[in-house]
């Protein structure tokens, strides 16, 4: 942060207790506009937090080195404006207003520090470097807890994306469906095997049919990850069925030199289902009239 | 139902022409060709028709563990015997998938077919 003098913070000081009051109130008046319209913060939260920036802003002007950007006051300042910014953010608000509304923070200070006459020109531009690279600071403070909590999201979507992109389902006592959808990559592959193979070991599952319906494309890749699946399933002593082969991907797997030849394929999933009970000597029919 | 102990191994018939071979953490799988002969000859003695490999406490397969199973089960059906791999764990299966090529000299079960 810029270098202040011992005389800037108990300028400073001394103009907050004088004009406390006043700042407080333009500070709670803008987050009643700012958040409280769209009611993403109570009124009595906004106005704790007009409160509680200006106890923590005195802290930091009152520890020994305020320009120390370790310092525990820094950091309590810090972390005051990283909660709220993950506070706003969970709640659906926008990170632009929450820095807009940190910049009015600045600004109320500096209009503040304007209405004082006794203040020198010298003394006044020292408090104005600092405040600009304190805020500054708390600006970037704020936009790294909007990326974690983003990153976190992102995170967590994706996470729920591969959770419901392999959905197995144990269709009949015995018999899992596992519809593929998209590509397989090495990644998911290893998902949806291992999700796949503790299915088969805990229900006991005789037959795994695998609809291939959603697989547009293939490459060596992809078709070495199936056959790779196809293995581990049989190894389980399972059954493994491969339905819905488009005949695009039939002359690419075959342009591939990929060999289906130990793998049992039927047209739809109906089939694969149909291809499933009889080799369990499951019969289903249509009940009698 | 009668045990035999071979070193590593538990042998127990089940049933008339069923065997089940229980491998322990004692098994030297370096002294194979010994472990075959003990094994095979206990299965001719009693006109074994399967014999069925617990694979249940064998979290992985390495190549060389691998090419042990292989080699007993042609053993076996050298003998008229069929060999069957059962209950074999999921982490072991995702990693044989990986490298073996081919199909595998035994057949694979969840459990003792009664």
């Amino acid at each position: 942060m810029a270098k202040q003098t011992k005389n800037t913070s108990k300028i400073l000081i001394e103009l907050l207790k004088l004009q406390i009051g006043h700042v407080s109130q333009r500070i709670e008046q803008e987050g009643q506009m700012v958040f409280g319209g769209s009611n993403l913060l109570e009124p009595d939260e906004i106005a704790d937090l007009s409160v509680q920036f200006l106890q923590l802003l005195v802290a930091l002007l009152e520890s020994r080195d305020p320009d120390d950007d370790a310092s525990p006051q820094f950091h309590a300042l810090e972390m005051f404006f990283n909660n709220l910014s993950k506070q706003i953010l969970v709640r659906g608000g926008r990170i632009e207003d929450l820095v807009r509304y940190i910049q009015f923070m600045q600004h109320t200070l500096i209009d503040a520090l304007g209405e004082d006459q006794n203040t020198k020109v010298e003394d006044a531009r020292a408090i104005l470097l600092y405040l600009s690279s304190l805020f500054n600071e708390l600006v970037l403070a704020v936009f790294q807890a909007y990326l974690s909590e983003k990153e976190r999201t992102i995170w967590a979507q994706e996470a729920e994306l591969r959770e419901t992109s392999t959905p197995i389902t144990e269709i009949w006592d015995g018999v899992l469906t596992l519809p593929i959808i998209g590509t397989l990559d090495s990644s998911r592959t290893m998902i949806v095997m291992e999700a796949l193979l503790n299915r088969i070991a805990s229900e006991r599952a005789n037959a795994v049919v695998m609809d291939l319906t959603g697989v547009k494309n293939i490459d060596s890749q992809v078709s070495h990850h199936l056959i790779q699946m196809v293995r581990a399933i049989q190894l389980m002593g399972a059954e493994a069925i491969l339905t819905g082969i488009r005949p695009e991907i039939a002359r690419a797997l075959t342009s591939l030199n990929i060999d289906l030849g130990n793998v049992t394929t039927r047209a739809t999933l109906s089939d694969g289902l149909k291809e499933a009970f009889r080799r369990m000597d499951i019969q289903v029919s249509h009940k009698a009239a | 139902m009668s045990g035999t102990a071979i070193p590593g191994l538990h042998l127990t018939q089940i049933g008339r022409e069923n065997f089940l071979l229980e491998p322990s953490r004692a098994l030297d799988i370096s002294n194979g060709d010994e472990l075959l002969v003990k094994i095979l000859q206990r299965l001719q003695e009693a006109r074994a028709g399967t014999l069925y490999y617990d694979l249940a406490d064998l979290p992985l397969i390495e190549p060389l563990y691998y090419r042990w199973l292989n080699m007993l089960a042609r053993a076996c059906r050298a003998v008229n015997v069929a060999m069957v791999c059962i209950r074999m764990q999921p982490t072991a299966a995702f990693a044989l998938s990986r490298y073996m090529q081919g199909a595998p000299d035994f057949a694979v079960g969840q459990g003792v077919k009664q």
